[in-house]
């Protein structure tokens, strides 16, 4: 590892710029946030943003037709034309699938694990991490929103209980959070780290249910979960190894790396379920679900790699010349003072791939699996729902937006707390 | 330790050449004990299946190689058409998300938080199933004062076709394109010499159409118009459009574009204050300002990441097998359905993919060289 030339020679493609789009964002953020002089009066505020000349009254009234078209479209489908029993009696099927229904309590558990972590964590963290009213009220009606919808279209009493049961245990994990305070941050992290093998633990184990059952959106959540563990490591390494001196390793890197990237995810996951067996030997048998996982892994792997790199080439030659000047090993000083800066300058552009990574998971319908996306399709395919196409497309697209958007805000309010770019 | 560092790189490059030779053989013998061999002779055979659209010439006997080509050709038209319009509406919500009108500022912003929060085949699925199949039944087809129709089988929009003399007439175009170069360069010059208006984009384009014309005129039989027709349970005749062409064209458009409008938008706001300022002072008009000011400065930081969106486009185009769309995806995974040949087929939609996602990377490096800061001279 050559301290002094943190660029490194430009091998590869080009085909790399992510960093920089979320770079932009932020800039656009902090020039929103420049503020201007408030105008005095609502009539006033009218007069400034809405009418402030000809062509802009005309833009007002053009675009206000506009929105008052989309959102009468859309209430007199939703509360008129729309025949929600389809999204009602396919409830099950579009959060877990074909998951026995014996074993959903399996379901049920991981998913209340997530929920209360997620609960202490909010409570714990502190108020710069915390959302502004503003925000907090937008979210609370999303959730609200999303959480009647699954309220009023559960079947059983149970699943109606269960569901109802999230706001309370939420606000209750917030509360004992606040009670305890930074004291359990510790533990907390390392229960983060714990609660996915825990949860495999609690699908797969005591006669579990295998992968090739695990479908719905509980199928989404799971690969976005495994793609992420798995490719951040790999993605580190590649990233380390693209500005290795070695001229070996940073071949292959940069091979692996462009090999990956340049090809559509969907195209590695017919790869890997129809090419893969065959250059496998013989006598090793692996799962599609498995291989399919490991194609998505090496694919976000690729793109993990840049964006490390991206980060690594922020990090100024200084520090590596004031690690070498305090004799710490090439090791030590990528472990302790280089990847420690990179990483934090390269969250925004982490949780947006992340996100795009959780989005792709509806992609594994390409190879057969029943997704969130596939199970909507499927009902509305039934026979008796025939043609309930955009009910169950409006659901699904919801719920995948749900998740996709608050994990944007989430990761915008991390920016401003740890004052990326900025330090 | 430099002998260290050889001996490990040398055990490194072993190891990969051992694995690589390992999965050959492995391939090898897999494909020979299927009784077949591994080798690309197949795709001399008949292919056997229809494709419904094609912008190459094909048909059910002609060889596999064809089409493959047709499902390539089929993916590169999406992205070609989708990265056109996909930039220019990127670039309309960008501006309007800097707009100084209020709604027109919140109606972007909504745009880009719905349709980049969503998975794209959500919306491929959405626009073809919930929108274009719900458009008037053929038998109801909307005319366009008879020049195009729209229904839910696709679209037929009038087609410019070359005519018997259409060879004559290009070298009418060609002399009127030199032409027009000739007035730009020499408006440029005396907009360069006395500071007066330079009209070099009307006055050339207006000598070019001038003598296309006359081209036209001269010639004959240059082009003909066609329009379509409506016929039995379809349209004969013009420039047609299938849903599943507009279905993935559409949703990649509406996609891609959440994206480049937020890059546009952050190129914008990059563009120092002082620039905006300045041309104010200048005494530009708001669309002045915009158009000769900020937006080429801003095109500059903008050019690497929307190089990106170009990329993940041309990669999204792979989703039209949701809504079957004859893209490279779609016929490769028919091919091998019918011929079998797994490996060869698929290597070669890897290589397709890689070598377009260069091709596109080559042209927007050539594109921002052009429009980077030259040291001193610009």
């Amino acid at each position: 590892m050559s301290g002094a030339g943190p660029k490194g020679p430009r091998l590869g493609l080009g085909l790399s710029e992510d960093v920089d789009l979320l770079r932009f964002e932020q800039q656009a953020r902090e020039a929103e946030a420049a503020p201007g002089p408030a105008p005095a009066t609502p009539g006033e505020w009218i007069r400034q943003n809405l009418f402030s000349g000809p062509v802009n009254a005309l833009l007002t009234l053009a675009s206000g037709t506009f929105v008052l078209f989309v959102a009468y479209q859309i209430l007199s489908f939703v509360f008129v034309s729309a025949q929600w029993e389809v999204v009602q009696v396919g409830m099950r099927g579009y959060m877990i699938g074909g998951f026995p229904v014996d074993e959903a309590w399996r379901v049920w558990a991981s998913a209340y694990l997530v929920i209360v972590l997620a609960g202490l964590s909010y409570g714990v963290s502190a108020r710069g991490l915390r959302p502004s009213a503003g925000q907090a009220a937008v979210g609370a009606v999303v959730v609200a929103v999303a959480g009647a919808i699954v309220f009023f279209t559960a079947q059983t009493a149970l699943v109606r209980a269960l569901t109802a049961g999230v706001a309370p245990a939420v606000f209750a994990g917030a509360l004992v959070g606040r009670l305890l305070g930074r004291k359990i941050l510790k533990p907390l992290v390392v229960a983060w780290v714990l609660v996915f093998p825990a949860i495999m633990i609690v699908v797969r184990g005591f006669d579990g249910v295998p992968p090739s059952e695990w479908e719905g959106f509980f199928f989404n959540i799971i690969a976005a979960t495994v793609g992420i563990v798995a490719s951040f490591p790999l993605g580190l390494l590649l990233a380390l190894g693209r500005r290795s001196e070695l001229p070996a390793v940073r071949v292959a890197s940069v091979g692996f790396i462009e090999l990956f990237r340049g090809v559509p995810l969907v195209a590695w996951l017919i790869f890997s379920k129809f090419v893969v067996d065959l250059v496998l030997p013989p006598q090793m048998v692996i799962p599609d679900i498995v291989k399919a996982f490991v194609a998505m892994t090496f694919f976000s792997a690729a793109y993990v790699g840049e964006i490390v790199r991206g980060g690594l080439q922020g990090v100024p030659a200084g520090q590596y010349e004031a690690a070498r000047a305090l004799g710490l090993s090439t090791t030590r000083m990528m472990a302790l003072i280089v990847l420690p800066q990179a990483l934090r300058s390269t969250i925004p552009a982490m949780i947006s791939h992340f996100i795009s990574l959780f989005k792709d998971t509806s992609l594994f319908v390409a190879i057969e699996v029943t997704d969130l996306l596939a199970a909507a399709r499927r009902s509305a395919s039934s026979l008796q729902y025939f043609g309930r196409d955009m009910e169950t497309l409006l659901f699904a697209g919801l719920i995948f937006w749900v998740v996709a958007f608050s994990m944007s805000r989430w990761s915008q309010r991390l920016e401003v707390r740890l004052g990326v770019g900025r330090r | 330790m430099r002998v260290l560092r050889a001996a490990g790189q040398v055990l490194f490059v072993v190891i990969l050449v051992v694995i690589a030779r390992e999965m050959y053989l492995n391939a090898t013998f897999a494909i020979g004990s299927a009784g077949r061999e591994l080798s690309y002779t197949y795709l001399d055979s008949r292919a056997g299946f229809a494709i419904k659209e094609h912008i190459v010439g094909y048909s059910s006997n002609q060889p596999l190689y064809k089409a493959f080509l047709v499902g390539a050709t089929n993916a590169m038209l999406v992205g070609a058409a989708g990265i056109v319009m996909a930039t220019v509406l990127g670039v309309l919500i960008g501006v309007a998300r800097l707009s100084p009108n209020w709604m027109v500022r919140k109606i972007a912003l909504v745009y880009v938080e719905v349709f980049r929060n969503t998975p794209l085949l959500v919306q491929v699925i959405f626009w073809y199933v919930a929108v274009i199949l719900a458009i008037p039944r053929i038998e109801d087809s909307v005319s366009v004062f008879g020049l195009a129709f729209v229904s839910n089988r696709g679209a037929a929009l009038p087609a410019i076709r070359s005519g018997a003399d259409f060879g004559t007439w290009s070298l009418f175009a060609l002399a009127a394109l030199l032409v027009a170069a000739i007035v730009w360069r020499w408006r440029t010059r005396v907009h360069e010499r006395t500071g007066g208006p330079h009209y070099r984009w009307l006055s050339s384009l207006a000598v070019m159409a001038v003598l296309a014309a006359a081209g036209y005129v001269i010639v004959g039989d240059a082009f003909k118009v066609e329009l379509p027709e409506l016929i039995a349970h379809g349209y004969s005749g013009g420039l047609q459009m299938s849903p599943e062409f507009a279905g993935i064209l559409v949703a990649l458009v509406f996609y891609t574009a959440a994206f480049i409008g937020e890059i546009v938008r952050g190129s914008i706001l990059a563009v120092s204050k002082g620039q905006k300022e300045a041309a104010q002072a200048l005494g530009l008009s708001p669309g002045q300002q915009l158009r000769l000011v900020v937006l080429p400065q801003a095109m500059r930081t903008a050019i690497p990441p929307i190089n990106n969106q170009y990329l993940n486009l041309w990669k999204n185009t792979s989703l039209a097998f949701a809504v079957g769309f004859p893209d490279l995806i779609n016929i490769s995974t028919t091919m091998v359905n019918q011929a079998g040949h797994a490996l060869e087929t698929f290597s070669l939609v890897v290589g397709t993919y890689l070598g377009t996602s260069l091709l596109i990377s080559f042209g927007m490096n050539i594109v921002n060289r052009a429009v980077a800061l030259r040291g001193g001279t610009a």
